[in-house]
């Protein structure tokens, strides 16, 4: 940091919080701009806490616990296989190899030509505790994020309320069993792409925003800044374009907390995690949770735009990964949470893990849906 | 560090500052430092300067300086500017001298004229100002030009015969040099012209009008005042008190120099702006005019006296101008910001530990499902209904947020008609025993409806407490209420700090800012009883004629405090470390009692009640929507004995049917459910309960 950004940034500190001491939150507007599509669409099949879904040999595969899941045409489900740990992630190759995330283990590869094979949480000197999301780059070379070298994947609030920024992004040689560092320092990596020009495409939860690495180690480039939401998964669309899954949304008091030292660490030192003030994939269970003033119900009404602390938010990018429309479900529905999404036959699966429902949408283009309702008054 | 924080929020007086800052007065500090600073400082620099004679020549200067400076404080009071001073001072000293020296007219005759000359320069700036709607500053620059021109072509003919003259008046050289009981007598003068002045300002309809129509022009004439008149009158009474200083100064000096009043309107403009009249209009008054005189004459004669020339003290003059504007326009633009950031005054409170509510856990708390047949009374068609009550034939009565008493008529409920309108948002009820139905009313103050429909207030206003900064004496938000047996009425004020709508606020602080008060109908008289209570919120008769429960909302607890009997003054805690935050306080029929938790406490927020510095930068950073709050959106009832053992509670665990209850009532084996922001009253069978028991005959007998 230079000597004048320094003293900016003293002085953006005292005059109420300026700059990167700001705790404002962008508006959801323009292709965000708030619907009920999620709430609209089609539930397919609902498995508790349904995160990873991914297409592997014309299946359509779920990660639910420690569980893998397939899910039928028909709507049927049954389990594939299950494992020691809870399940990170899922993602296939495309000679349908799958590697799983498994938390605080490391990665399992199942299928392909490395079947069987078992990557541990501590590999090369890097940490494999908190696979969140991977991609093949080619059938003996994996690219992952490892969301925090300190905590687990369950644990991700934490990590946010501790300011995490040990996550990193590595790629693994499934040959040599070797894990090269691309890039470390980071906040919390939840989803990765892969991006024409050999780059790769980080979601960096912790600061909203989407990332641009060289696999080689070379440059970095934010190529979407200022997300208001916590960016997951993203995926590429064989209509063009990508979709990035946002598992939980900012607030002004989440933003206001974490530059509160004492009181965050009061909290996570004296108060279970499910009643922190902190992003949940799902909330409103119990009165022990924190309420904002907004969303008191008043006359039998929760009002959909009441400040939350979970939310359904899976956004529409074009090819150069900037927002084109986005699909979600507000403070007043409860498919939240969303943390991944997969292509099949025309349609788009989505999960909610907050809901442990997988929801089915029709429409894939890039363009923004017709039956898209743009809900700003009525909460019905 | 916490303990720190505790000592700190509870003996640094933050909120004293906030209170002070909602005053108007708090406009004066800054001047009255200043004076007293100037004051001081020449008192060091120079100690002859307060000695009995050069203080008599100097209270003569000020009282004619202290003049111009009110009537220019008068002007900028409406909204306007007067630069005309200068010169209107200089004709009347001119005419004054005319009158005197030349015609040789009496003294009467030449202050009449005197002050009708200076009279006709106001009328003519008012009738251009305010009833041409010119700009008062072209037009008052204008006449400043004009009225010294006259002076000069006066001064041409009169100069040499007016010093050649000097009057036979004993009254004329009184007014000018006479002294009562050592004080000057234009010093006299001006202090009974400023009284006056500070009076009609503050006390009288055109003091009140000149300040409607300075603090906004529209609203004024909205509200159907003649603001052209009141303009127009400002500038007549601008150049009549000039006119008056003029007099003085004839009198004083009877010199006709043409350097008369040069440069008087900038310097009264200084003092005026200086003493905190504010240039917009609507703020400021008669003592903040002579202050500022008091400063600018003390800082003028001081600099001549030093040595300091005329062009360079003028200079000074005018930067002094500059800065004080400046200022003035910084703290009215500036001013409801800082009043922001300093009046919310969060206190330390630390709760014990959360009781356990789990199902199953075997505690009195543990939550269930036995709300959730409730069965719904009038639902989307009353809003608020904080409180419910029955009548003798069943009735039901609950209030609505419109400002009525709503009465549902028995047996069914189904229809409904409004009882009484009365305004402000009805909360907790009681009968009485002649079946009055005695009200709280946020923002209005304890009222009664007679069983005719008759709305009577009973009491809006409580003893002030002594040296409290904000004036606590009106009842802002009454909340609820029960009768002794003796009629008197003790009732609850949640709280003294913030209005009705903004009772969220509180909670915010969850500083002791509520009170209980006793209206006694015997002799009409209303009384506080105890103070510093946190929102207190439900009042019951504890049964024994002498003592009654209440419930502090944000302190998470019930007390009993005795109003009679042998332990009288006493008050206890019977429940200390409830679940929930307790709203209002019923009978039961089984001699126990019900309290409604209007919401449930979260770890989260009670961590942030211990860092008091956390929650105040929480309400000058986060938005008002975004604010950790008290989650009212889960209540249940609860039942408890007189001992304060909890024997049962009641939930909703979905809070679909009845999102959230402030109040409950018995009544002939039913519970009646009410909430303050619901659209539906709730019903409830008790089936162990006493089927034909009504609160009615418990309080006030069977036979009636």
């Amino acid at each position: 940091m230079s000597g004048s950004s320094r003293i900016r940034n003293i002085v953006d500190r005292f005059m109420g919080g300026r700059g990167e001491h700001s705790i404002t939150v962008p508006v959801m507007d323009g292709a965000l701009k708030p619907n009920n599509y999620l709430e609209q669409v089609a539930a397919v099949s609902s498995a508790e806490g349904a995160d990873n879904l991914i297409r592997a040999n014309g299946h359509t595969l779920l990660s639910s616990g420690n569980r893998v899941i397939e899910l039928h045409g028909d709507g049927r489900t049954s389990v594939r296989n299950s494992y020691e740990a809870e399940i990170t992630f899922l993602c296939t190759s495309p000679q349908a190899a799958i590697a799983v995330g498994l938390d605080g283990k490391g990665i399992a590869i199942a299928g392909g030509r490395h079947d069987g094979k078992r990557l541990p949480a501590k590999l090369s000197g890097q940490n494999l505790n908190c696979p969140t999301a991977a991609i093949f780059l080619d059938e003996d070379t994996l690219a992952v994020c490892n969301g925090s070298s300190t905590y687990l994947a369950p644990a991700w609030s934490r990590d946010l309320l501790s300011l995490g920024r040990s996550g990193s992004v590595l790629r693994l040689d499934l040959i040599q069993d070797k894990a090269d560092l691309v890039r470390g320092g980071l906040g919390f990596p939840a989803g990765i792409a892969a991006a024409p020009g050999g780059k790769l495409v980080v979601a960096e939860a912790w600061k909203h925003r989407l990332l641009a690495l060289a696999i080689d180690g070379g440059g970095i480039e934010t190529v979407l800044p200022d997300l208001p939401a916590y960016p997951g998964r993203i995926i590429s669309s064989q209509e063009g374009g990508y979709w990035l899954a946002l598992f939980a949304v900012r607030s002004q008091l989440q933003e206001f907390v974490l530059r509160e030292n004492r009181y965050r660490r009061e909290m996570m030192a004296n108060i279970d995690p499910e009643y922190w003030i902190a992003p949940a994939l799902s909330s409103g269970r119990s009165f022990k949770e924190p309420l904002q003033a907004g969303s008191v119900i008043r006359l039998g009404i929760h009002k959909p735009w009441a400040p939350t602390r979970s939310y359904g938010l899976l956004l529409r990018l074009d090819d150069d990964f900037q927002p084109v429309w986005s699909a979600h479900s507000r403070a007043d529905g409860n498919r939240h949470g969303i943390t991944s999404c997969v292509e099949t036959d025309g349609r788009l699966f989505v999960t909610s893990k907050g809901l442990g429902e997988v929801l089915a949408i029709d429409h894939l283009a890039l363009t923004e849906p017709d039956d898209v309702v743009a809900q700003v008054g009525s909460a019905a | 560090m916490e303990a720190i924080e505790r000592l700190y929020f509870r003996y640094f007086p933050e909120k004293l500052l906030g209170e002070v800052l909602t005053k108007r007065w708090s406009d004066n500090a800054v001047p009255v430092f200043a004076t007293i600073l100037t004051i001081s400082f020449f008192l060091l620099q120079n100690p002859n300067f307060f000695t009995l004679s050069s203080l008599t020549e100097t209270s003569r200067q000020l009282s004619e300086f202290s003049l111009i400076v009110v009537a220019m404080g008068i002007v900028l009071l409406a909204g306007g500017l007067d630069l005309s001073v200068g010169s209107v001072f200089a004709l009347a000293n001119i005419t004054a001298l005319i009158c005197i020296h030349i015609l040789g007219w009496p003294v009467w005759a030449t202050v009449a004229t005197t002050l009708a000359v200076g009279g006709l320069c106001g009328a003519v700036n008012g009738f251009l100002i305010g009833y041409l709607r010119i700009r008062a500053f072209l037009t008052t620059l204008v006449t400043l030009i004009i009225i010294r021109s006259i002076v000069d072509i006066i001064l041409l003919r009169y100069a040499v015969e007016i010093s050649a003259v000097f009057p036979e008046s004993d009254l004329w050289f009184f007014i000018g040099d006479g002294l009562v009981f050592g004080i000057p007598f234009s010093f006299l003068v001006a202090i009974v012209v400023i009284a006056l002045w500070h009076v009609i300002l503050t006390r009288a309809r055109a003091g009140w009008h000149i300040n409607a129509v300075g603090g906004s022009r529209r609203s004024a004439y909205n509200a159907g005042l003649k603001v052209k008149f009141t303009v127009f009158t400002t500038y007549v009474w601008s150049s009549l008190l000039t006119a008056l200083a003029g007099v003085f100064f004839a009198a004083r000096l009877g010199s006709a120099g043409s350097d008369t009043g040069a440069g008087l309107e900038i310097a009264a403009l200084t003092a005026a702006v200086l003493g905190g009249n504010s240039l917009g209009g609507g703020r400021g008054s008669v003592i903040k005019s002579v202050l500022g005189a008091i400063v600018v004459l003390i800082l003028t004669d001081s600099m001549v006296r030093v040595g300091i020339s005329g062009g360079i003290s003028s200079m000074i003059l005018g930067i002094v101008l500059l800065a004080v504007v400046a200022i003035d326009v910084r703290w009215l633009k500036n001013r409801h910001k800082l009043l922001n950031k300093v009046y919310v005054s969060p206190a330390y409170f630390r709760l014990s530990e959360l009781p356990e509510t789990g199902a199953g856990s075997g505690s009195p708390y543990a939550i269930n499902d036995r709300l959730k047949d409730v069965s719904l009374i009038g639902q989307g068609e009353i809003e608020g209904p904080e409180d419910v009550i029955f009548d003798r034939n069943d009735n039901l009565y609950c209030p609505n947020r419109h400002g009525d008493i709503v009465r549902f008529l028995a047996p069914n409920y189904k229809q409904w008609e409004i009882f009484a309108h009365i305004g402000g948002h009805p909360l907790g009820m009681a009968f009485d025993a002649a079946e009055n139905l005695n009200v709280c009313i946020g923002g209005m103050g304890l009222y009664q409806v007679s069983p005719d429909h008759t709305v009577r207030k009973l009491t809006d206003e409580t003893n002030r407490t002594l040296l409290s900064v904000i004036d606590d004496s009106r009842l802002k938000l009454a909340d609820d209420l029960d009768i002794a047996p003796d009629g008197r009425i003790f009732f609850s004020e949640a709280t003294i700090r913030y209005d009705m709508h903004d009772w969220a606020t509180d909670a915010l602080e969850s500083r002791g800012n509520g009170r209980l008060i006793c209206f006694d109908p015997r002799d009409r008289s209303t009384k506080t009883i105890l103070r510093n209570l946190q929102f207190p919120n439900g009042v019951c008769m504890a049964g024994d004629g002498q003592s009654f429960f209440f419930a502090e909302t944000w302190g998470c607890r019930i007390s009993r405090y005795w109003f009679d009997g042998p332990r009288k003054g006493a008050c206890e805690v019977t429940i200390p470390n409830l679940p929930g935050y307790p709203d209002n306080i019923n009978r039961a029929s089984d001699s126990c009692f019900w309290v409604a938790l209007v919401g449930m406490r979260s770890p989260a927020l009670d961590l942030a009640m211990r860092m008091p510095s956390l929650r105040k930068r929480m309400a000058k950073r986060v938005a008002r929507d975004q604010w950790l709050f008290p989650n009212i959106n889960t209540g249940c009832v609860l039942k408890f004995r007189p001992n304060g053992e909890i024997v049962e509670s009641y939930w909703d665990l979905g809070g679909k049917n009845h999102p959230m209850v402030t109040s409950m009532r018995e009544h002939k084996g039913h519970l009646y459910l009410g909430g303050l922001y619901n659209d539906r009253i709730g019903r409830l069978r008790l089936p162990d309960a006493d089927p034909n028991w009504t609160s009615q005959v418990a309080y006030w007998g069977a036979n009636k």
